[in-house]
């Protein structure tokens, strides 16, 4: 009887590269799902909401001036109802400070009465209004577009 | 091929992971939208440590690209600064109009005093038309002192071209003496530094180490202006300019020029205490001499043996002197107040009258615009100065109160 010849464990070359090769393509292939998996979850930067619920209506109690910072603008109830002004100012876009006598502007000074008519300029026109609503749920949803 | 099949997805496996790499190497993007353009700019990713140049341009209205361009969008340095105006100046004059202008910016109407770069475009300090009237005069390349030239051509004046000018005079001229105009790159030495255009002025120069001062001021101190004024002297014999040699320090005895005499506020105030916008920044109009646009004299601020200064009342919040003294607060005035104009009507905002109770002679009062210190003065009227009301230039004055140096 012929003894069999021991069996080669060892790797190949050829076998080698070849896991070489597999590797190096899954490799790539996973990088490359990275970068459009990166690529598709890019977050533009979002657009500020048109509309804002304000809570309940009954939180701006009659006579009430309340700033509502994430709309940059000031709600007022008074006995003609809710009105709402935005604090952006009309001169160059700065956002106005809410003083005892109105707001003033503190970039280039323009003044506004406390119903938001001009007082002084720079500026050349009052601060502009924006639409408040009670809804269904007595909250106030205010519309800045 | 199986060696190259090999080789090419090694390498696509390398140049997958260096682009990865080299994304994440990259800083997390810090954006901002300004509320003027309302378009998103990622320049506070790098720049988010510097300073808010000023109260009246915070960053969150003006972003950075309004006043500087450059790529809003861009995270790589290069690409992001490869469209900038004006290098780190977007002030220098042959961009300002697009980084500084517009109706509700610096370049308004002379009505509503907005046109700070019409009149700044016109004035001696950007033009150099006054000198170089006075070389080609010097020279006999014109027949009288009447500017015809500036550095750059506006209405009025023609560009000054030294390669058509015959003399070799006016042309040494043109090679060494035009360093200071606000188009002018400054001489080599920490102490002319300064930045071209409004920044000449408005903008503290580069610290010694080069890093950049990001402000921009209306608190003007003397020492700003000596970046060009109070260094040295143009020569018409060899057309050079001859820098001082000495680093003056103590104000009063050695900071001036030795041939030059001086009373107390000329070197304790700051020169733009009395020297006004239009004396400085120009009034739309073009001149031929320093001496045609500077109009402030002694008496503007203290009036003569026969009259008081000229005063106004504030009677508009709109008065253009609220406006800059809510630019620089070191003065609280509002309407009803009185304060000091100038023989055109300019208000000298800084300077307040404080009526005698008595009704006699009032008491006037200075803020200095950079120093913040308050100082009184009274007026010459009323004094024991004998000095004849139609001899009020400043050489008259200083025969009894320069200081002795």
């Amino acid at each position: 009887m012929n003894a069999m010849p021991p069996k080669d464990n060892t790797l190949s070359r050829r076998s080698f590269l070849g896991w070489l090769v597999k590797g190096s393509l899954a490799g790539s292939v996973l990088l490359g799902l990275g970068m459009v998996g990166r690529f598709i979850s890019f977050q533009s930067e979002q657009s500020p909401p048109s509309q804002y619920d304000l809570g309940l209506a009954t939180h701006y109690p009659i006579g009430s001036r309340i700033p509502f910072t994430p709309a940059q603008a000031f709600i007022i109830h008074n006995n003609e109802g809710y009105r709402a002004i935005s604090l952006v100012c009309p001169h160059l876009g700065c956002i106005v400070n809410v003083t005892g006598d109105g707001f003033t502007c503190p970039c280039h000074g323009s003044s506004y009465l406390p119903d938001g008519s001009l007082r002084k300029g720079p500026a050349a026109r009052a601060l502009s209004p924006l639409r408040v609503e009670a809804n269904e749920e007595d909250h106030l949803i205010l519309y800045t577009d | 091929m199986h060696r190259h099949f090999f080789l090419a997805s090694f390498l696509l496996f390398i140049a997958c992971g260096l682009v990865l790499w080299q994304q994440n190497l990259g800083p997390k993007p810090i954006a901002i939208t300004p509320t003027i353009t309302g378009q998103v700019e990622y320049c506070l990713t790098c720049h988010n440590d510097l300073a808010e140049i000023s109260k009246s341009h915070p960053v969150e209205t003006f972003g950075c690209v309004l006043c500087h361009g450059g790529q809003p969008l861009a995270l790589n340095a290069d690409l992001a600064h490869s469209t900038m105006r004006g290098g780190a100046n977007p002030s220098d004059l042959s961009v300002v109009e697009t980084s500084c202008g517009g109706e509700m910016c610096h370049s308004g109407t002379p009505q509503v005093q907005r046109d700070h770069i019409q009149r700044v475009t016109t004035s001696l300090q950007a033009t150099y038309a006054g000198a170089i009237a006075q070389v080609r005069y010097a020279f006999g390349a014109q027949p009288d002192l009447i500017a015809r030239m500036g550095i750059f051509a506006i209405d009025g004046l023609a560009a000054f071209d030294p390669s058509k000018e015959s003399s070799a005079g006016i042309q040494k001229f043109a090679i060494n003496c035009l360093t200071c105009h606000l188009t002018a790159q400054p001489m080599p030495a920490a102490e002319n530094d300064r930045w071209t255009g409004c920044s000449a002025c408005h903008s503290p120069a580069p610290r010694q180490d080069s890093t950049l001062v990001h402000q921009l001021t209306t608190s003007i101190p003397y020492t700003q202006c000596d970046a060009c004024h109070n260094r040295g002297n143009y020569s018409l014999a060899d057309m050079q300019y001859h820098s001082r040699q000495d680093t003056p320090t103590d104000r009063v005895h050695d900071y001036y020029q030795p041939i030059a005499a001086f009373t107390r506020c000329e070197w304790t105030l700051d020169c733009v205490d009395c020297h006004t916008r239009q004396e400085a920044m120009g009034d739309g109009h073009v001149y031929s001499s320093k001496k045609d646009i500077q109009y402030v004299r002694c008496k503007t601020c203290h009036g003569t043996t026969q009259s008081l200064p000229l005063t106004y009342i504030i009677t508009d919040e709109n008065d253009l002197a609220l406006r800059e003294a809510f630019l620089n607060p070191v003065i609280d005035i509002e309407v009803g107040d009185t304060i000091l104009m100038t023989d055109k009507g300019e208000p000298l905002w800084n300077i307040h009258v404080i009526p005698a109770e008595d009704g006699g002679t009032p008491t006037y009062e200075i803020f200095g615009k950079a120093s913040s210190e308050r100082l009184t003065f009274k007026p010459v009227m009323g004094s024991t100065c004998q000095q004849k009301p139609d001899q009020q230039e400043a050489k008259y004055c200083h025969e009894c109160h320069a200081t002795q140096r």
